[in-house]
């Protein structure tokens, strides 16, 4: 009778792939995604769709007596001129957007590994040799996050100035004869600045996996005879593997599409790639060409982020 | 150490007048380098070099602040000026950037508000729901979560100036539709790492001692992720009232301007003392948001935890 | 082992089929929502004429001004978009105080990213200080109302009569737009490190001399960076389409960006150039008078020095206010246009702020030197009607041009 059912009930829940949690409990099916329905049906809207508006801007037209963007949402009109021409501006004969864009490359692959090779130091330190300052350790590597991104380099940009506190020491130390203006478009400062802006967010990765590794195993390691460079190459690097991508992903992705830094420490002699989007977005007349300079950086950024998440899933699923 | 390390040669102490022969004092950086468990002194000489490099510039600007001349560099004596002294620049008299303080007050308090419930809903929602659209809203959170910034802000202007023209109004409510979309994925990560280590035993023992559903989650489940739900709020706190990139797209005029988009706009321009002073302002208010933050939950956990509460505060930071 | 969440072919063959059937209903839903106002509903004439100079332009009335007697409004708030620091703080407060009001005060740094937000229905200003060149567009949007000539007295009164009898080129019969201020646009200098006879002998190539190599400011405004490369590589048109015309402007401007170290800046001039960053920079007649107050502690204003061609006509211009449709409070609006054409008003603004003369019939140019306002070494920036009458002007570009001129910048802020 109602028990018999109550108990019939529950083995086919058990027995179906979804709406069972684990063995035993019975919740309605729809109890859990009800949870999750409000957050996704806004970034249903103000995410997925933002982002079919913004294709339906590049590959729209301009109104063309007053120059504003005429989205199209309809794929079967869809027209490729605009987009094609952002195209060519990368790798045609007058391609003048390809400067912008190798430049971007070029630094956002020199601030990562500099971010890398600094952050894992720093992070192997504290998590290996903090001892009894673990704790000021921890604030002084948490702090940058409270700190504001934009308050750290503007930090920054107030010592590189002429009359500044950087000039001052160089010149102290003898190492240039006169000062020089830092903030008037070298790759080096722009570079430096993204270092100094992004590094906290790859040590705290590294550094919280660091922090698990069981002393054990590399006690094990030297044990066995491992000199300690082997036992690090050997033990500890692979074992922070994933945390070197997690940091990696988190440090890289987010700089291809920094403007600001450029803004507060470059010119336009070192322009980046959000750069070129922001001033795009910022002329009448050039909403399709912001579209497609949108586009064309999240085409290039979904395959590494695809390439992550595989990867985090495959290690949630093994742990 | 094993005999094998001891050196049998006899080491004299330098008297006051001689240095050791070079051979001693070879012998002993070489003992240095050879032994296993050595304090490492290149990578900690770097670590220190990295938390002054990374803090001294913020001191810098903060003391700057109360400079008593225009420049940002060259200290020119203690003054208030820029904070309370100047009638028409300084931070509490600029009307604007009074406008800016509370408009950066409230975006950054209505988005905590609006995301942390949203996104550990989301969360507690996706881990225990099966199937390939979870799958899809996940990967979807994620990829919200590394974008860059200036994307999800030109699609968002784009979207609003476009498709929902006469809906929405740049403007603040803009701003915050803005602001919690960008920061919802933050409390999901941060809650989804705390219930796969909460696991689902206690629910069950709920349910079975004759709780519902509901009743189970309101009063097992979420006392129990009070730690990362805490940090969510601090977080979401700390990273909206920082935010300029969303926001100043979807600015509409100078009294929807918060203080971090002023703070850019000057610093491309000319910027004197006074913004100095905003950014000290808004790190001041991150700082206290943060100290609240834990104080409030070493209150309410005062039975169950001991004083591991403010390290795992602290953990959920990363 | 298969993966629980593994599609299978068929699951995979059912669910495009589903996707294919379900998305093109979506586009035709986000077309019907998208509600018609998207589309500019302005009538545009067949034939629209470019304002010239020398082709002056009566732009149609669309729409009434409001009627004379509209109560003004109490205790509004005021939207001005203006410049950045165009209108002296304190004058903003004198009005405050006369009318009871708030005013609120957003600022653009460039008239194209001005344009761009009031297009975009991004900001709904009272009052908006756009560019001549851009007013033909405005109107045929319909984005600024009429102006109601009665509730603006001073402008008949105090400004120059070319303004209002015919009325400017750009809008005949002045019947959306009062003049702000007159400018013209040269090279400043400093004295302390280029002479005077340099100046004059160099002209816009003192911009381009490697002698001052990464002290060089250029303005980050397209209209006045490619118009003045345009009059420095010896063209006569400003407003120019022709494609050779623009690709030499354009090559000149990298040059002094990539190949001089120059710098784009909108503020340079009135404030790193007085502090020393710059040597010689272009600018805004009205930027180089203000530089003095930003000028170190101990440092004259002699310091300053600004050339504009005396012998041939030279890039001047003025600036406009007028009332967008948005308006909340057009009747407050119109007063605060009256306020800001006040003889006593409208020179103290200029005096002991901006640098930017008003058009005023009350102010004698001969005499600004003697006055004070002007320093003596800054006599070459004070704007005379006749320089306003034969200079060149910066005016609405063909579609065409503009394509060329767009992209000609974006090459330019791409730092290629």
């Amino acid at each position: 009778m109602p028990d018999e059912e109550l108990l019939l009930k529950k083995a086919r829940r058990k027995a179906s792939p979804e709406g069972a949690v684990e063995s035993g409990v019975w919740y309605p099916r729809w109890y859990w995604p009800s949870f999750a329905a409000p957050a996704t049906i806004w970034i249903a809207i103000l995410f997925v769709l933002a982002f079919y508006v913004v294709i339906s801007v590049a590959f729209g037209t301009v109104d063309p007596l007053f120059r504003n963007p005429l989205p199209v949402y309809e794929p079967w009109w869809w027209s490729g001129a605009t987009f094609s021409d952002v195209l060519s501006k990368f790798v045609g004969s007058d391609a003048f957007f390809l400067p912008a864009a190798m430049r971007t490359l070029i630094y956002v692959a020199a601030a990562s590994v500099l971010c890398l090779v600094l952050g894992y130091g720093v992070a192997y330190y504290v998590s290996r040799y903090g001892g009894r300052r673990k704790g000021l350790f921890l604030v002084l590597l948490i702090s940058p996050f409270w700190i504001s991104y934009l308050m750290r380099v503007y930090a920054w940009q107030s010592l590189l100035t002429e009359d500044g506190f950087i000039n001052d020491g160089l010149r102290f130390l003898h190492l240039i004869p006169h000062p020089v203006n830092w903030l008037d478009g070298r790759p080096t400062t722009v570079i430096l600045g993204l270092v100094y802006g992004y590094i906290p967010y790859m040590i705290l990765p590294i550094y919280g996996q660091l922090d698990r590794i069981n002393q054990d195993l590399l006690e094990a390691g030297r044990d066995l005879g491992a000199s300690p460079i082997q036992t690090f190459w050997r033990v500890t690097l692979p074992l922070s593997r994933q945390a070197i991508l997690a940091g990696m992903v988190i440090v890289t992705l987010p700089m291809f599409g920094d403007y600001y830094t450029n803004d507060l420490l470059g010119s336009t002699k070192t322009a980046m790639y959000g750069n070129l989007i922001d001033t795009t977005i910022n002329s009448p007349g050039h909403g399709p060409q912001a579209g497609s300079l949108v586009i064309i950086l999240v085409v290039l950024l979904a395959l590494p982020m695809a390439y992550y998440l595989r990867t985090t899933k495959r290690a949630v699923e093994s742990a | 150490m094993t005999d094998a390390n001891v050196d049998l040669r006899v080491v004299r102490r330098p008297g006051p007048a001689e240095t050791p022969p070079r051979s001693v004092r070879t012998r002993r950086t070489t003992r240095w380098r050879k032994d296993p468990w050595r304090k490492p002194r290149l990578l900690g000489s770097l670590t220190w070099g990295y938390f002054a490099w990374s803090t001294l510039p913020v001191i810098i600007a903060v003391v700057f602040s109360f400079n008593n001349g225009r420049s940002r560099s060259s200290w020119q004596g203690f003054s208030m000026r820029w904070w309370t002294g100047d009638p028409y620049n300084s931070l509490f008299h600029d009307p604007a950037l009074h406008d800016a303080i509370f408009q950066s007050l409230r975006l950054s308090g209505l988005t905590m508000l609006l995301a942390v419930p949203l996104g550990t809903a989301f969360a507690i929602g996706l881990d225990r729901w099966r199937g390939r659209a979870a799958a899809g809203a996940n990967f979807t959170m994620l990829l919200s979560f590394v974008m860059p910034e200036i994307i999800l802000g030109v699609a968002l202007f784009l979207l609003f100036t476009n498709l929902f023209k006469n809906l929405v109004h740049l403007g603040t409510f803009a701003q915050i539709l803005g602001l919690v979309t960008y920061q919802v994925s933050y409390p999901v990560i941060i809650v989804r790492a705390r219930l796969l280590s909460i696991g689902k035993e206690y629910e069950e023992a709920a349910m079975d001692l004759g709780a519902s559903p509901t009743q189970s989650v309101r009063r097992v489940l979420l006392p129990l992720l009070f730690p990362a739900i805490f940090a969510s709020f601090a977080l979401v706190f700390a990273d909206s009232i920082d935010d300029f990139v969303t926001v100043r797209y979807l600015s509409s005029g100078a009294n929807t301007e918060p203080l971090s988009v002023k703070i850019y706009s000057a610093a491309r321009a000319s910027p004197t003392p006074a913004v100095n002073a905003a950014a000290t302002f808004l790190l001041a208010s991150t700082l206290i948001a943060i100290i609240l933050g834990i104080v409030v939950y070493r209150f309410v956990t005062r039975g169950q935890r001991s004083d591991m509460a403010t390290k795992e505060f602290v953990h959920f930071q990363m | 082992m298969r993966q629980p969440n593994w599609m299978s072919r068929r699951q995979f063959m059912g669910r495009t089929g589903r996707a294919a059937l379900a998305l093109p209903c979506l586009p035709a839903i986000l077309a019907a929502c998208s509600k018609p106002g998207s589309v500019p509903t302005g009538t545009t004439p067949s034939v629209r004429f470019l304002a010239r100079p020398d082709k002056p332009v009566s732009l149609p009335l669309r729409g009434q001004p409001i009627p004379t007697d509209t109560p003004i409004e109490k205790g509004a708030t005021l939207f001005v978009y203006n410049w950045a620091d165009y209108i002296w703080k304190k004058t903003i407060s004198e009005f405050e105080q006369k009318f009871d009001c708030r005013v609120e005060y957003t600022s653009f740094t460039s008239l194209e990213e001005a344009l761009q937000k009031i297009t975009a229905g991004a900001i709904r200003p009272d009052v908006y200080f756009p560019g001549p060149s851009y007013i033909g567009r405005l109107v045929y949007q319909d984005m600024l109302q009429p102006l109601n000539h009665d509730l603006i007295p001073n402008m008949t009164q105090n400004v120059w009569t070319t303004f209002w009898d015919p009325g400017p080129w750009y809008d005949q019969g002045w019947r959306y737009s009062v003049p702000y201020t007159v400018l013209s646009t040269g090279v400043a200098y400093r004295r302390d490190r280029v002479s005077d006879e340099q100046a004059a002998a160099g002209g816009y190539d003192l911009l381009w001399d490697p002698a001052y190599n990464g002290k060089i400011s250029y303005y980050d405004s397209m209209p006045d960076a490619i118009g003045m490369a345009i009059l420095r590589n010896g063209g006569t048109d400003v407003n120019s389409g022709d494609p050779k015309t623009i690709d030499a402007a354009r090559d000149a401007i990298l040059e002094l960006l990539t190949g001089l170290d120059g710098r784009l800046t909108y503020n340079g001039v009135y404030v790193k150039l007085p502090a020393g960053e710059f040597t010689v920079a272009q600018a805004w007649s009205g930027d180089t008078v203000a530089a003095q107050y930003y000028l170190p502690k101990g440092t004259g204003t002699d310091v300053l020095g600004y050339w504009h061609p005396q012998d041939r006509p030279g890039l001047v211009g003025n600036d406009i206010i007028s009332i967008p449709t948005s308006a909340q409070s057009p009747r407050l609006a119109h007063e605060f246009i009256n306020f800001l054409l006040d003889a006593k008003v409208g020179f103290e603004n200029f005096a002991y702020w901006t640098g930017y003369m008003p058009p005023f019939t009350s102010i004698d140019p001969d005499k600004l030197v003697a006055q004070g306002v002007i320093p003596k070494s800054l006599s070459t920036s004070v704007v005379t009607q006749d320089m306003m009458e034969h200079g060149y002007q910066l005016a609405e570009l063909s579609p065409a041009a503009e394509d060329l001129w767009t992209s000609a910048w974006d090459q330019i802020k791409a730092g290629a």
